[in-house]
């Protein structure tokens, strides 16, 4: 059985937080402005539990399982916000968030 | 490899605040649910009475020299982590005082508010004692997660929730940035704790991850450019929330940018310098000539800030342990000003329902207290003599110019002077212009108390600073190994600053 190389997780995690990034930059919607963001820590998880591996150091594994909770606690905390924002304007596009301006 | 993790009462007592604080959070919540009719303002004085159990605990432990570590060392107690703590607490309880009259504007969950923001505090005094890359983003997350909530706490307000909006989608971008940083960090070392990675030799993958975790900081801080949350969050938050989230968690995030950059990364200090100068630059510069055009006064402080961060950054970027010192004293007048500021904006906002910088026209007819009370702030946070803000703005110039760095000086000094028109136009208005309405406006005890501590904090950090000098210079005593700059040029000035 081959082994599967460091600079492999590296790369997936990479284009992981890649696509996480122009996600949250260009999409106009909230929900998948959340949903990259998510995208964005995973991609962060990937990297810390292989390099947990490669180093072996369970510390990374650790790290990777508190982002997972706080990611929890970001879309809980977020979808209440962007329900709250819907019932006001029954819309979550990024658009129509003009009226705090200069 | 083996874990253990051995706690000894004696390791326990230096988390002493904290468990108090989170026992004392607990009984508010309970007190709220379970008692109805208990009235929500003695809410409010039950967590100020905490909070003050709170100070008097970290005042002991500053004055008894305790210090030690924690979890594998996650968790430091040290001079600069009581400070920080100190200097949340008492923001915190200024912050619940200033907003006693404000919650009546809540329809619901008025209980809550407070608990929330104790909720907040707790996680910034944590972050005050972060060591460690994974305490660090376990920290800012769990203080930001309230402020999301308290952003939008207004809930028929359609510019409250997408101020909170927008803080939380910028917050979580941020956290995002933070954790790909840290896992290249920790790829690149192998290690969490801030002093360990410091040895690791610049490679591409912990340069990247360094920058990531500066971006995420960034955000937190609100420096250019990374500020643009903040003045639509602090225009559509709850005033109180907006004072709070100008002052703590920037003080929180400066405790954990001095670890990082004076531990992790002092063998790197040539590299950061420039990247620090450009973002102080930026901030000030930014900052000042947009804060101009503001019509909102919530706004205008919000831009306000940014420039203050960019003075506060200027401290930073001369890398010294005196650079340290001058940020803990400017953080210190920067939170009695813009507290006091603020303050005086949830007055009025409460008497005439108006963040209008236009409606505060004659304002010293209606109120001579408040328009007072507003010009020493607004003096202070410009640097006018003999206030606070004028003694912070010197000490931090002066450790820019121990490391040679004229040129922040000089963007400095022509800031403090764009900075000096905004303010002083809101003066004019206060004292020249014709009120529209002339009947006096009158403040409420509590908030009275806010404006005269900040008053008192103002005007005693301006006139005798010596003694807080000493505390901030003992405080930082753990970056004296970053040494004295080499070329040392005599500031001009008799105060006896020490570092």
């Amino acid at each position: 059985m081959t082994t599967v190389p460091l600079a492999a997780y590296v790369a997936v995690s990479a284009i992981l937080f890649a696509t996480g990034l122009i996600g949250v930059l260009i999409r106009r919607n909230f929900i998948i402005v959340l949903m990259a963001v998510e995208i964005m820590l995973n991609a962060a998880n990937i990297n810390l539990v292989a390099f947990s591996h490669y180093l072996e150091s369970m510390a990374g594994q650790i790290v990777a399982l508190f982002v997972i909770a706080i990611a929890a606690g970001e879309a809980a905390v977020g979808l209440a916000i962007i329900i709250v924002v819907f019932r006001g304007k029954i819309s979550t596009n990024v658009d129509e968030m003009n009226l705090l301006k200069w | 490899m083996t874990f253990s993790l051995t706690l000894t009462p004696a390791d326990l007592l230096l988390m002493l605040p904290e468990l108090f604080l989170t026992l004392w959070l607990c009984v508010i919540l309970t007190i709220d649910f379970s008692l109805p009719r208990f009235p929500k303002r003695n809410l409010a004085y039950l967590s100020v009475l905490g909070l003050a159990v709170v100070l008097a605990n970290l005042i002991w432990f500053d004055r008894a020299g305790m210090t030690g570590t924690l979890f594998n060392h996650m968790f430091v107690v040290d001079r600069m982590a009581i400070f920080f703590k100190i200097f949340i607490v008492v923001t915190t309880i200024l912050v619940i005082l200033a907003s006693i009259d404000y919650v009546k504007r809540f329809k619901f969950f008025k209980g809550e508010y407070y608990f929330l923001v104790l909720m907040s505090a707790l996680g910034m005094m944590f972050m005050a004692s972060a060591n460690d890359l994974l305490s660090i983003f376990i920290t800012l997350e769990f203080s930001t997660f309230g402020f999301y909530v308290l952003v939008a706490y207004l809930r028929d307000d359609p510019a409250s929730n997408e101020a909170g909006l927008k803080f939380f989608i910028l917050g979580v971008f941020a956290a995002g940035l933070l954790a790909y940083g840290i896992s290249l960090v920790y790829g690149e070392t192998g290690k969490l704790v801030l002093s360990d990675i410091a040895a690791a030799p610049a490679t591409p993958g912990l340069i990247i991850g360094y920058l990531l975790i500066f971006a995420a900081l960034g955000f937190k801080i609100g420096a250019a450019p990374f500020h643009s949350w903040i003045p639509d969050t602090y225009h559509g938050a709850p005033t109180p929330v907006t004072a709070f989230l100008s002052i703590a968690p920037k003080g929180a995030a400066f405790a954990i940018l001095l670890r990082l950059f004076f531990i992790s990364l002092a063998a790197f200090k040539p590299a950061w310098v420039l990247l620090l100068v450009l973002a102080s630059i930026l901030s000030m510069t930014y900052g000042n000539i947009v804060a101009i055009a503001q019509k909102n006064i919530k706004r205008l402080l919000a831009y306000s800030g940014i420039a203050q961060i960019g003075n506060v950054l200027i401290g930073l970027a001369a890398g010294t342990k005196m650079g340290g010192d001058a940020i803990l004293f400017y953080l210190l007048t920067y939170l009695f000003a813009n507290l006091g500021a603020f303050a005086i904006v949830i007055a009025v906002g409460n008497l005439i329902n108006s963040d209008e910088i236009e409606d505060y026209n004659g304002l010293n007819r209606r109120s001579p207290f408040l328009a007072f009370a507003m010009l020493v702030f607004l003096l202070s946070l410009a640097g006018v003599p003999p206030l606070a803000g004028f003694i912070g703005k010197l000490y931090i110039f002066i450790a820019a110019i121990k490391e040679g760095l004229y040129v922040l000086l000089i963007v400095g000094l022509i800031n403090v002077v764009i900075s000096m028109y905004y303010y002083l136009v809101v003066v004019k208005k206060m004292y020249i212009n014709e009120p529209v309405d002339n009947s006096p406006l009158t403040v409420s005890a509590p908030m009275q108390a806010v404006i005269y501590a900040s008053l008192a904090g103002t005007l005693a950090l301006g006139i005798y600073p010596q003694p807080i000098i000493d505390w901030v210079v003992s405080a930082t005593m753990m970056f004296s190994h970053i040494v004295a700059p080499a070329t040392a040029v005599a500031p001009s000035t008799a105060l006896p600053f020490g570092g």
